[in-house]
């Protein structure tokens, strides 16, 4: 078996445990099934390129590129749990390089990042099954917004996971980086309709990116915009990445 | 051959040299000890041994390859117990045997035939289903050192790796490590629990502020540095007034326990003293002779009186 392999196979026994798999998918139904029909009444629909969405079906779209986000903390969960628990000098003191330590987490978060936004696709199918337009060009949309949000996603928490020293400050940091993800995006409500300058921030943030991207192959609403925010998304990911493999191969034991 | 071939090996952060020039000829079969005290530069010794950083200046061969060259090689052929703890919190002592032994690619029968032997030699059956973060530290440290025999390896780098157990635990663990280099296992280990290295070691490397100041067996240091001799009197004689009586005679001295004689002439020194007090009619309760241990040897040596090497 390559070291690669290995070593993800390692990365997945210690990530999903049933907690983690519970919180995956109790966290986002309930977004989807509480907030989503709660809130239902407040925002009849919402317009998506040239048509227009229940609210249910736009938040439980919006809560795959949200959980793809969630999961791939996990990278950055494995960095810090490695280096606290002595582990990441043990696996470099095996038969392993640097570079296949940086290359198995992103495999482990392109697998958590496609399972989870398959865990989500199913558990919100039922509210968006009524709008969804699958077509070749729109599954593949899907599946380059699952990988490149993992890589984007997992490389930032690498990169939190390398610079930072006590588990408070990562705690800290991790959370407030992830909140802000989540809430300044349109994952949860359309950007047509924020005020100034909150509308501007939503295109700041690479979750909006990733959740557009997302919801143009759900919803089949592909545009030329969808195109720019896919190189933005393609981007942004190279960098991170190039960055958190920087600082993983100069991390100190 | 030689398993460690290291030359004028050094590690510098910033100006401050961690390892000086430190020269090494561990050959293969032996138990090879690594004493010092603790910031020696033991630890950054065994990361440059085990090519975990690279050295400042020096060359370094271990199992017959070039540190520089074929690192990934070395590391497939070692295997390494650093000081740090090392464990994955979530998982069970069983599966992270399980686990470890799969990263380094032992077949899946292979592993679990390991998993038990090792749990039983090393008497962690009562806690195999207990995850790691539950685990005391002495536990914690049994399972890192055994879990470490889960895949094959000529030459094993042990750094400190009795600290946390208790005097049953420890003994296992020096007798198992004695029964793997009967069946031609090479061990660099360091420590600095003299009485491990004198009942482990076949050599003994002692080094101090990153320099080397000797390397022999156990016994040939004693018999090189160990020509001081101790012997303690007890007697009935009040210490304060006995004092001022011996003060003439060179390498004796009062203390509150008893009358201590440090000499390489002790037997003459001791002549001496057991004339004064006889004159003076003091009672000797008990004498006893204090074999030289290297505890003593290491002890004057890092203490800076050892003769250059």
């Amino acid at each position: 078996m390559h070291p690669i392999i290995r070593l993800t196979n390692r990365n997945l026994t210690i990530s999903l445990h049933p907690g983690f798999l519970i919180w995956q998918i109790i966290f986002p139904l309930i977004y989807i099934f509480v907030a989503g029909f709660a809130y239902a009444p407040l925002i009849q629909s919402v317009p998506l390129g040239a048509r227009d969405l229940d609210y249910p079906a736009f938040l439980a779209s919006g809560m795959i590129g949200f959980n793809i986000m969630n999961s791939t903390l996990v990278s950055g969960i494995i960095i810090w749990n490695d280096r606290r628990h002595g582990m990441f000098e043990q696996i470099m003191s095996g038969p392993f390089t640097r570079a296949q330590y940086i290359l198995s987490n992103i495999c482990t978060i392109w697998i958590i990042g496609i399972i989870s936004a398959t865990l989500i696709a199913l558990v919100g199918y039922p509210v968006f099954f009524d709008s969804i337009e699958f077509s070749l060009v729109t599954i593949p949309l899907i599946i380059f917004g699952a990988v490149t949000g993992s890589i984007l996603f997992g490389s930032l928490a690498s990169i939190i996971s390398t610079r930072l020293q006590s588990s408070e400050g990562f705690n800290v940091v991790i959370n407030t980086v992830f909140l802000f993800f989540a809430f300044v995006s349109t994952a949860f409500y359309p950007a047509e309709g924020a005020p100034e300058p909150l509308r501007s921030i939503f295109y700041l943030n690479p979750l909006t990116y990733l959740v557009d991207v997302i919801r143009a192959g759900i919803f089949g609403t592909f545009t030329e915009f969808v195109f720019y925010e896919m190189l933005v998304l393609l981007g942004l990911a190279a960098a991170l990445f190039a960055v958190a493999s920087k600082l993983l191969t100069r991390l100190d034991f | 051959m030689s398993c460690i071939i290291a030359h004028s090996l050094s590690k510098s952060y910033g100006d401050t040299g961690a390892v000086r020039g430190v020269d090494l000829d561990v050959r293969p079969g032996q138990v090879f000890g690594f004493l010092g005290p603790n910031g020696a530069g033991k630890s950054t010794t065994i990361k440059l041994l085990t090519t975990l950083i690279p050295p400042t200046s020096g060359t370094l061969s271990v199992l017959g390859m070039d540190a520089a060259r074929e690192p990934l090689a070395i590391r497939s052929r070692i295997g390494v117990v650093l000081q740090q703890p090392s464990y994955e919190p979530t998982l069970s002592v069983e599966k992270s045997f399980e686990k470890y032994g799969m990263m380094w690619n032992v077949p899946k029968p292979e592993r679990k035939a390991r998993m038990e032997r090792l749990l039983a030699d090393f008497d962690l059956g009562d806690i195999r289903k207990k995850r790691n973060e539950d685990l005391s530290i002495g536990q914690r440290r049994r399972v890192q050192v055994a879990r470490e025999f889960m895949h094959d390896m000529d030459l094993l780098f042990l750094d400190e790796p009795t600290v946390g157990l208790d005097p049953n635990a420890r003994r296992n663990l020096l007798d198992y490590l004695r029964a793997r280099v009967a069946t031609g296992l090479t061990i660099f280990y360091t420590t600095h629990i003299l009485s491990e290295a004198e009942y482990l070691c076949d050599m003994v490397a002692i080094i101090s502020k990153g320099r080397i100041i000797t390397v022999d067996t156990p016994d040939a240091l004693k018999s090189r540095f160990g020509s001081q001799k101790t012997i303690n009197i007890h007697t009935d004689g009040d210490p304060a007034a006995m004092a001022p009586l011996l003060s003439g005679i060179r390498g004796c001295t009062v203390e509150e326990g008893g009358i201590k004689i440090q000499s390489e002439d002790a037997e003459s020194v001791l002549l001496g003293v057991l004339q004064i007090l006889n004159e003076r009619s003091i009672t000797i309760q008990d004498i006893s002779a204090v074999p030289t241990n290297l505890e003593d040897i290491f002890l004057r040596m890092v203490g800076g009186n050892a003769p250059d090497n």
